[in-house]
This record gives structure tokens, sequence and C-alpha cells, in this order.
């Protein structure tokens, strides 16, 4: 992580449609089973850990969004310097998976936000995605993990008309240029 | 085009899971006992009836938990989606 790199930097605003892509941004795969896990993770990031499905949690500083019955995904709330993540990472690292706990994996760099605002962003999104936004977008802090235009995403509900979306870098550039493209017509 | 009720997140589009076949196969305890023919039968025959059949799904592009369900391969009717380990609610 010596040069961080994203492949997008950019932001487009259409017509009740802002699309921005926000990085550096911290992000922390946690995956465990036992109930000491999900307790340790709480206590060490001060947050309580959703265990409903698609649901998130959020603090000050970060946010913990439910993936799987045994997977969160943790991203900050703010732009990081890259450093902090590694020491944030280090200190999991060390009391989660070195006490076998379970596993932390820093995917800052697997990972790209793009920051979605406006009252038409779910129309841009459904216009390539089978996911029904209906209840989810009425719910403050629901996760959803689905397909764009058939491009894996995870979604977070952070605030009204206001989401957090994260995709593989590896994907990025291609589902920017499919939302640019999609957003002209919306 | 079906919608499928994932046991974990809910009901979600057909395109979001990926189907793993025959569910409810047990690996043979000692497979170095197995003749060819039956390891064969193990490793490859699959029912594949028109009718209701019980098959493990996984939701690929959302939990990605392996699950399993019994679904009419005729008309894509679902009768039961159920955990991996547990029993089918349905014979
Ligand atoms: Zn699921």
């Amino acid at each position: 992580m010596l040069n961080f790199n994203t492949p997008i930097i950019d932001t487009k605003e259409y017509s009740e449609i802002k699309i921005s892509e926000i990085e550096p941004i911290l992000k922390i795969n946690l995956r465990g089973k036992s109930r000491d896990f999900v307790t340790k993770i709480g206590k060490e990031l001060s947050i309580i850990t959703p265990v409903d499905p698609n649901t998130s949690s959020s603090n000050e500083k970060f946010n913990l969004l439910w993936l799987s019955p045994d997977e969160w995904f943790l991203y900050s709330n703010d732009k990081i310097d890259i450093k902090d993540a590694n020491v944030l990472e280090n200190k999991l690292f060390n009391e989660i998976s070195k006490v076998k706990l379970g596993s932390v994996t820093n995917v800052s760099d697997h990972w790209i936000m793009i920051n979605l605002k406006g009252i038409k962003i779910f129309e841009l999104l459904s216009a390539g995605c089978p996911f029904n936004f209906n209840n989810f977008k009425k719910s403050k802090g629901a996760v959803t993990q689905t397909l764009i235009n058939h491009i894996d995403v995870i979604i977070h509900n952070k605030n009204v008309n206001d989401l957090n979306l994260f995709v593989r870098r590896s994907f990025s550039a291609h589902l920017w240029s499919w939302m640019n493209d999609s957003a002209r017509f919306i | 085009m079906f919608l499928i009720n994932c046991p974990y997140c809910g009901e979600r589009d057909q395109s979001e899971f990926s189907a793993g076949g025959e569910a409810h196969i047990l690996r043979p305890k000692q497979p170095t006992e197995l003749s060819d023919d039956q390891w064969a039968e193990y490793l490859f025959m699959r029912k594949n009836i028109k009718g209701v059949q019980f098959e493990r799904w996984n939701h690929a592009h959302g939990c990605r938990k392996w699950f399993n369900m019994i679904r009419d391969t005729s008309n894509d009717k679902i009768h039961a989606v159920y955990k991996m380990g547990e029993k089918p609610p349905l014979k």
C-alpha cells in the first residue's frame, strides 16, 4: 500500500443524481463464527455487531455491515491516511486472528467506494439491478449485496437518498462507465 | 426468471444464485474400499428428474452461503428452502 492509487477519481452530476468516488477509505473484512468473536469486534471498535441479516451499525468513526452469518465488512466514515488502516488492521489482527477467534483482512485496496446521492439514485440502480429497493430505501442502515449490470456490489443505505456502494477495483471503471451512461437516460 | 428465498438474506432474484446440483449425496466413508463403478456412481450419477427434486443452491452474489431447496424442475415452483445440515421439511 505504498502507492495508493484509485481507479476513478471523479465526481459527476446529473439531474437529481450525484455520483462520486470517495477514497481512500479504510475497509476491513471480518470473518468468524463464535459468539466471542462477535463480542470481541464490538468491543474493539465500540460498535454493536449487527447480527440481523441485511443490517448495519455505525458510530462516529466506522460502519459495520452484515454480509453473511459469519462475515462482516468494516469501513470508515471519513477518508483516512492509509497508514492508519494498517494500524487498525494490526490491532484487530493481534486481538482476533492471532488468538484464532476469526480472520481479519484489510480490503482497503480491494473495494472501491462510490457515493450516490439524490432522489433518482434508486432509479439509476434499478436500471441494471434485480434487487427490490422498496423496503431498502426506507430503512436507514440497510445493507444488500447484489448485482448491478452483472457486477457484484455491496450497497449501504447511509441516509435518505444517500448510498455508499462498494465495487471490486477491477470492475469499478466498468461500473462507473455504466452508471454515467445510464444516468443520462433517467 | 424466478425468486428464491435465501434462508439468510430473504427473497432475491434467481440471477444472484447458482445451482449446485442434487442435494443429500453422502460421500462414502471408505472410498478406497469401493469399486470403480461404485465410486463413479457416487461421483457422477445424478437423478435429474422432471418433477420435484432436492437441490443445493448457493447465494453466490449475496451472502455466499450454501443451502438446500426443493424445486419442481418442470415449472420452477419452489416447495421449500432449508439450511445445510437441516432435515428436508418435505419427503
Ligand atoms: Zn443469502
